[in-house]
């Protein structure tokens, strides 16, 4: 294909993916008040094949989010509350005998869909933890002796409750090392948490059977997909051909290196920070309706890339440091904001 | 060793006149009494079976008129040391078991060495004779008697202890110090590192202008001419991502961030940036032109 040609589908391509995008956005704009962040977050893990850990009190419409994106985007959705008597055969499925046959079956588990939702995943034990990041690692499991493949995309956002911690099963850095972002939700701002509460009281109630039930968010969307398995390949495709400078890699080496060297910081980020960086940074700039990345995307990533990645040391800790702090020092020398 | 009792004092009152009244029996076991009574006073005129120089020797039940004893206090002369184990009354008198032990070779008298417990002298005891015997040849020439020596030339010991005291106390001084930061005295380390932006910048942009700059250091060169404007703009404490949408919007500011987007970021296009022209106002950038840096470090 000509150069000419193939740069005119690129740019077309790229236009229907951003079309796609602001269809989404749209869509969940409609469910989700605010979170802006938090939808791009899941669109670009969605779009580069990474995997999402959300960090957040309960309440901040996390699982809405996710059911929303499944829903508009016509993905399959499975959702599995990790408690601590899960076993890895609930969520992976196991083989049973088939009593008309007599002969055992596979019966597939949760995993098998395209968006999981992984609740509270720190609650469940680890051999239930590294059950699930295995799966994510490889993108197939084994049951009996049958090894299957898992459905594409197969993307996994799972949630922790940063406060409650007693009964927990704290994610190991080398699991955490898994998910591609990390992402802290907060609190919504006034006047988005206004906008909630004016919907909800405008939800009404629903007929069924001979009574009735509270409408909940979750049936606020009544309309069907706005984007199919078809566009979100296109968009996939779309992340690979959005350019990365020479420059930009420059940086994302110098800035994953000071972390190695720092002298709050005992765990460095691995050369999978580097690139999950880069490919989170990709599709950013392709949310942001652009077909090349620079600094800000960077920067706008690096928390939700880099700190799940870090671990402080015992001095920095016993000072009261955090590692927001501690990135945020790292980001002020990186820029050159401080002397050195 | 002395077993039986010495009883160095007359029989009581009460006891002579039983003596008198008893049956010729009783009258038997009086005198046989009587004759252990007076027993001690002819061990007393002879003194005992002689006791090495050091040994300790024991006299138990001794039996002493008058108020209670105790060892009169030594001194370097005191040839004797007498201990006072035990003491019973022993009806108007009392009842003393004894452990003493000689100095010095020689026959003496115990009851010299005791006095009464409220510091009079002990009169009206009877003699408590002992002999102690030496295992050495008569003769034996006496250690020569010790002799103050002059102090060495610094003081001695006490000197000594005074001088290590001293340096001990400066050595805690030196660690408890605060510490400064190490002065840096490598000519070439100061030239490898500038401390201030301005001197980190102004290499970066000649070289960049002279198409002399590597490729490696263009990431460098795009975050301290982003700063310069951050220090400008008093941005220093917003985040890297707040700060640079706050550059993009600003009317001075915006140029060079579009430019160096351009330049650096966008893919090659026909759409080439002048760089010296880009480059030229930080070319000789001072130090003063630049707002503070955060020196503050974040908790």
């Amino acid at each position: 294909m000509p150069t000419a040609t193939a740069e005119r589908v690129s740019r077309e391509s790229t236009e229907q993916t951003i079309r796609f995008i602001d269809n989404v956005r749209s869509q969940i704009g409609k469910v989700v008040v605010g979170q802006d962040v938090v939808v791009e977050r899941l669109l670009i893990a969605l779009f580069t094949g990474g995997h999402l850990l959300l960090q957040g009190v309960p309440g901040l419409a996390k699982t809405l989010l996710v059911a929303t994106l499944a829903r508009t985007i016509d993905l399959l959705f499975a959702r599995v509350q990790f408690t601590i008597d899960l076993l890895p055969s609930d969520i992976v499925g196991s083989e049973i005998l088939d009593q008309r046959t007599n002969e055992f079956r596979v019966v597939k588990g949760p995993l098998f869909t395209n968006l999981l939702l992984a609740d509270e995943i720190n609650r469940a034990a680890p051999k239930v933890q590294s059950a699930l990041l295995e799966a994510m690692q490889e993108r197939k499991v084994t049951i009996g002796k049958e090894t299957f493949k898992l459905p594409a995309p197969f993307l996994v956002i799972a949630t922790q409750n940063p406060v409650e911690q007693s009964g927990t099963f704290e994610l190991p850095e080398a699991q955490l090392d898994r998910f591609m972002l990390c992402h802290r939700l907060d609190y919504p701002e006034p006047a988005e948490e206004r906008e909630i509460l004016k919907r909800n009281l405008a939800l009404g109630v629903r007929r069924e059977d001979k009574g009735a039930v509270a409408r909940t968010e979750f049936d606020v969307l009544e309309e069907g997909p706005v984007g199919t398995t078809e566009d979100l390949v296109q968009a996939m495709e779309s992340v690979h051909h959005v350019h990365v400078s020479d420059t930009f890699v420059d940086h994302v080496v110098e800035l994953v290196d000071l972390t190695r060297s720092h002298p709050r910081i005992e765990l460095g980020c691995s050369p999978r920070a580097g690139i999950a960086l880069t490919k989170a940074s990709r599709a950013r700039a392709l949310i942001h309706g652009r077909d090349y990345v620079i600094p800000e995307d960077l920067y706008a990533l690096a928390d939700d890339v880099m700190l799940h990645r870090m671990r402080l040391n015992y001095e920095a800790l016993a000072d009261g440091c955090t590692g927001a702090s501690v990135l945020r020092e790292l980001l002020d020398e990186f820029g050159f904001v401080t002397d050195r | 060793m002395h077993r039986q009792p010495h009883i160095l004092e007359p029989a009581p009152a009460p006891a002579r006149r039983g003596v008198r009244t008893l049956l010729p029996l009783a009258a038997l076991i009086v005198a046989a009494g009587a004759h252990a009574a007076l027993a001690p006073e002819a061990v007393s005129a002879e003194p005992v079976e002689a006791v090495s120089v050091g040994l300790p020797e024991r006299i138990e039940q001794i039996v002493l008129p008058g108020p209670e004893l105790v060892p009169i206090p030594l001194t370097d002369a005191t040839p004797v040391v007498i201990r006072i184990d035990r003491v019973d009354p022993h009806g108007t008198a009392l009842r003393y078991d004894l452990v003493y032990y000689g100095v010095e070779p020689g026959e003496y008298d115990l009851a010299k060495y005791l006095q009464r417990k409220d510091g009079a002298p002990a009169e009206g005891l009877p003699e408590i004779p002992v002999r102690i015997s030496s295992l050495l040849p008569a003769g034996q020439i006496e250690p020569t008697a010790l002799q103050f020596r002059r102090l060495p030339w610094l003081g001695g010991y006490r000197a000594l202890m005074v001088v290590v005291g001293v340096l001990w106390l400066a050595g805690l001084v030196w660690l408890l110090k605060p510490r400064r930061r190490a002065v840096v005295t490598n000519v070439e380390d100061v030239e490898e590192e500038p401390v201030s932006l301005a001197e980190r910048l102004r290499p970066l942009v000649t070289d960049a202008m002279t198409g002399r700059l590597p490729k490696e250091k263009l990431a460098e060169l795009e975050r301290a001419l982003v700063v310069c404007w951050r220090r400008r703009l008093g941005l220093q404490d917003a985040t890297p991502a707040e700060a640079i949408a706050k550059l993009r919007q600003h009317p001075d500011a915006s140029p060079l961030m579009t430019q160096l987007e351009v330049w650096l970021h966008r893919p090659p296009t026909a759409d080439a940036v002048d760089v010296n022209e880009l480059l030229k106002p930080y070319q000789n950038i001072a130090a003063h032109e630049l707002g503070p840096a955060l020196q503050e470090t974040r908790r």
